[in-house]
């Protein structure tokens, strides 16, 4: 329990101001928070962002549809795909295109696979934050590493895959995309058993992390939080079931939602959503059959009649909303990155206070904030 | 006892000079083959290769590592405190020095012979808290300011322990010379007696070390290195040099009193090649255990630290000592005393593993799984058709 | 929802499928104007009444829109700036886009912190970024850009690009080329 230090001092003291960032291992890019203490317990926090600000919506506005995939993935830099694809079907919407079942499948399939390779982050980098000395962070990159070596065979990148198109795809996936993916998942399965048995089940990783940060459904859904931060809290919400998009509502897979709502619910959410991700890879593989990946008549230069829509996707770390607006032409006339980070974010004044100053860096650790995505 | 370790007659302060030398050189070797093999132990563990490029199999890694740090700039921050900046790392490297004196080796090698080592050991480290303190204080960075008072705070309460159950251990052998007490285990060695406080000193051990999980003053993750987190070059080497070394010391020491040292199983009638062997077999089994428990494990919190210190290793400790005093101050028959003690401190350990399991080991709801079924969806209203 | 579009059925017939007769319902007392749009129905409410509208959408125990997806501004240059509110209602799984259009000469409008919690960086957000002032807000500093910069509004339309502009803008051969 992270009862708070309620001792009466019977001098007089003064709480100490430590400036936890922008350069400090532990807040996952550029991140500041200034923290109010009092000996170890957090009386205040302070977040600060902006360090990573690029002007994304700015810039995404000078961008032609076919630019902006690869902008989108810089916003989002651990869960690539997803963020392309909210980019694609807001495109898609607006200009009112058809895309090739292939193309769904294909899409669905790699939107899967990097949310896993995003929980692989999360558990790594999460496993350093509790103090893991790099195992942790070592076991999940090696699974996450096979994974991006699939994306780099079928995108040529590592990292900026810019894959989809606002139709379909750039090109046809590998011809041998199905034994591949198999391998992968082989391996993922593994790798999120080594998780579990490594910290899920470890005595002192549920000392740290059980009933600390924990945050009510009410406050979780007031304060906008999304993905696995709000499902802990126990609000099955998961835009895969409630607004299904791609072929979600054709394959079988369950919502995670914990109980607590504390650091230790977002974790083993995350595992367990690891484990349903690849049940969904599994029946979108049976499912996929040749095909075209682009519809048959794509104008080259691509415009969208007027127009607005808010379209949002489910991406590892919550909502992934883009607004676009249209007035014609072949970019948007405005674009508005609806950041999952961004909301969850905002909740860790209150998760954080009251706690010691090891458990900040944990409930920190637990939202899984990309800061590229936060400040685009 | 005017010989020196290889019998030539010699003055008393030449005497000493030389054992003191023999001290810093093995030392400095010692530390640099500890550092390579625990980034090898742990490089292994975390299925990487460690250091390899560096001289064969990358052996030259630490002096390579030394000699930057030797040669890099020593850099103070204009706000520190000068003296107390300057002095930190010698108040913590020079205790753990002093701790060798009273280290057997092997039988007849070790520095001095101390009737009272035991005290002295724990007396000398204790004080190399000072200097952390220090270091945190005199460096005028609130990060160096926590951990060095995260240190303080923990080192107090783990010394405790660590003193209680070396005291158990002294009660059992009669003695608190630490050679006597090597000598003593000949036959059994004092954990098969007395592993409560084998247990006890294992984990205050991590404690004192400032080793995961109890890496709380230095956690890379929290507080950046804390107490040294303004130092480079050659005096952060220095700390480095004394954390390693104090590794090493009380894995010896643990080896030693606990272990057999370099008596058990093969008695004193081997030469010292075995028994210095013995020796490093036994202390590199205890340093092992202490990186493969740092690979492992994540860092408690300040407060869970202290709590199993003073609610669960401390009164466990005190009970252990007045149980081996009833035990002993009736003077039963040997054998039943040993199986008394045996019994008295294996079923202390079994108390203090059910208390951890109780208290952290708490059954969690699994997340709640709702597919399809479960969840009807109701239309999504506000979709307007297109 | 129900009704596939056979030969693009009109303004009032998708809207009277939507979730605007509710809303409607809700929003007694609130002068309140619906749009079909291509995925949510969209109202329009004026500035003065816009915490009114939202708290009793927030509030109609139907409706219970106790979520805000995103709050944003988007700038139509001469028309002033809108400020676009994107709810979301847990329990009933339905979505409605709220907007409100400033005029150029006044961009104030009072803030949704009162409603939603959610509202406060998106707030900070859309005021550092397009000027718009946010009455009562309780934290109203900049957010992503540097704190002294309280004078430069980088996503209005007038705020320039320069150097992209050269680069990205219509100058550009194939950017304009005919599909």
């Amino acid at each position: 329990m992270t009862a708070p230090f309620t001792h009466e001092h019977e001098f007089e003291t003064q709480d100490l101001m430590i400036n936890m960032g922008p350069q400090h291992p532990s807040t996952h890019g550029v991140f500041r928070m200034v923290l109010q203490i009092d000996g170890e317990v957090v009386r205040d926090v302070i977040p600060y962002i902006g360090y990573m600000h690029r002007g994304g919506e700015k810039l995404a506005e000078t961008m032609d549809f076919r630019q902006g995939i690869g902008w989108m993935d810089r916003t989002e830099y651990l869960a690539q795909h997803n963020a392309e694809l909210s980019y694609v079907m807001a495109v898609e919407a607006l200009a009112e295109l058809e895309v090739p079942e292939r193309a769904q499948w294909i899409r669905m399939i790699l939107c899967e696979l990097n949310r896993l390779s995003s929980h692989f982050m999360f558990t790594g980098a999460f496993g350093t934050d509790a103090g893991v000395f790099g195992t942790a962070f070592v076991y999940s990159f090696r699974e996450r590493e096979v994974i991006l070596d699939l994306f780099e065979e079928i995108s040529g990148d590592r990292l900026m895959y810019a894959y989809f198109r606002p139709g379909g795809l750039a090109w046809d996936v590998p011809a041998n995309f199905e034994r591949r993916v198999a391998e992968v998942l082989k391996s993922t399965k593994q790798g999120i058993k080594d998780m579990d048995g490594l910290l899920t089940e470890n005595e002192i990783f549920r000392a740290r992390t059980v009933d600390v940060g924990t945050i009510s459904a009410a406050d979780a859904i007031d304060w906008g939080c999304t993905g696995p931060v709000l499902r802990a809290s126990g609000v099955p919400l998961d835009l895969r079931r409630t607004e299904p998009y791609l072929y979600y509502d054709q394959v079988d897979f369950d919502v995670v939602t914990g109980t607590n709502g504390d650091v230790y619910d977002r974790f083993v959410v995350r595992v367990e959503e690891m484990r349903q991700s690849v049940r969904i890879i599994e029946q979108c593989m049976e499912r996929l059959r040749p095909g075209p990946f682009l519809p048959d008549r794509l104008p080259r230069m691509l415009r969208t009649p007027p127009g607005e829509i808010y379209l949002r996707t489910e991406a590892p770390r919550g909502e992934y909303g883009i607004y676009m607006v249209s007035r014609g032409g072949n970019r948007p006339y405005r674009l508005k990155i609806r950041s999952s980070c961004f909301a969850n974010l905002q909740a860790l004044r209150d998760m954080t206070i009251g706690s010691y100053v090891a458990d900040a860096v944990v409930i920190l650790g637990s939202l899984d904030i990309v800061l590229c995505e936060v400040d685009r | 006892m005017n010989h020196d370790l290889f019998g030539f007659e010699i003055n008393v302060w030449a005497d000493a000079a030389a054992r003191l030398g023999l001290i810093v050189s093995l030392m400095t070797v010692v530390v640099m083959g500890l550092i390579y093999g625990e980034r090898k132990v742990i490089a292994r563990f975390q299925q990487r290769l460690g250091p390899t490029r560096t001289g064969p199999a990358g052996l030259l890694q630490s002096v390579a590592d030394a000699l930057k740090l030797v040669a890099k700039e020593d850099v103070r921050p204009k706000s520190a405190d000068p003296w107390v900046f300057e002095l930190a790392p010698y108040f913590v490297f020079v205790p753990i020095f002093l701790m060798f004196v009273a280290v057997p080796f092997a039988f007849h090698w070790e520095i001095r012979v101390l009737e009272l080592g035991i005290f002295y050991v724990l007396a000398v480290s204790s004080v190399n808290i000072v200097g952390w303190v220090m270091a945190g204080w005199g460096s005028d960075n609130r990060y160096a300011m926590l951990g060095a008072l995260r240190a303080a705070a923990q080192a107090i309460s783990y010394e405790l322990p660590l003193v209680m159950s070396l005291i158990a251990v002294g009660m059992v052998a009669d003695s608190f010379n630490l050679t006597d007490i090597v000598r003593g285990q000949g036959q059994v060695p004092n954990i098969v007696w007395q592993p409560l406080p084998f247990f006890i000193f294992f984990v205050a051990m991590l404690a004192e070390l400032n080793r995961t999980p109890f890496d709380i003053p230095v956690g890379e993750s929290e507080v950046v290195g804390g107490p040294f987190v303004e130092y480079s070059g050659i005096r952060w080497s220095m700390f480095f040099l004394a954390e390693y070394a104090a590794l090493f010391i009380l894995a010896l020491l643990g080896a030693a009193i606990f272990l057999g040292g370099w008596a058990w199983p093969l008695g004193e009638e081997w030469g010292l090649p075995w028994q210095l062997a013995l020796t490093a077999i036994k202390a590199g089994a205890i340093i092992f255990a202490i990186f493969w428990v740092r690979v492992t494990l994540p860092r408690l919190r300040i407060d869970q630290l202290m709590a199993f210190s003073w609610k669960v290793l401390l009164p466990i400790s005190f009970v252990q000592v007045l149980a081996n005093g009833l035990v002993l101050v009736y003077e039963p028959p040997q054998h039943i005393a040993d199986i008394l003690l045996a019994a008295i401190s294996g079923a202390g350990l079994v108390l203090v593993v059910m208390i951890m399991n109780r208290s952290v080991g708490k059954p969690r709801p699994r997340p709640v799984l709702t597919n399809r079924a479960a969840a009807a969806t109701p239309p999504a209203r506000s979709e307007a058709a297109r | 929802m129900t009704q596939d579009d056979a030969a693009a059925p009109s303004a009032e017939a998708l809207l009277a499928a939507s979730i605007w007769p509710q809303v409607d319902r809700a929003l007694a007392g609130v002068s309140a104007r619906p749009e079909p749009s291509v995925r949510d129905v969209i109202v329009h409410i004026p500035p003065d009444q816009i915490v009114r509208g939202l708290r009793a959408l927030k509030q109609d125990r139907e409706l219970a829109f106790d979520y805000l997806r995103c709050l944003t501004c988007v700038d139509n240059e001469d028309d002033g700036i809108d400020v676009v509110y994107h709810l979301y209602s847990i329990a009933g799984r339905h979505n409605l886009t709220v907007k409100t259009q400033l005029p150029p000469d006044d961009l104030t409008v009072d803030t949704a912190t009162s409603v939603w919690r959610a509202a406060d960086w998106y707030e900070r957000e859309a005021q550092e970024m397009f000027g718009v002032r946010f009455r009562g807000h309780p934290d109203p500093r900049n957010l992503l850009m540097p704190e002294d910069i309280t004078d430069s509004f980088p996503l209005r339309k007038d705020h320039p690009l320069a150097e992209i502009e050269v680069l990205q803008g219509e100058g550009v051969a194939y950017s304009e080329e005919p599909a």
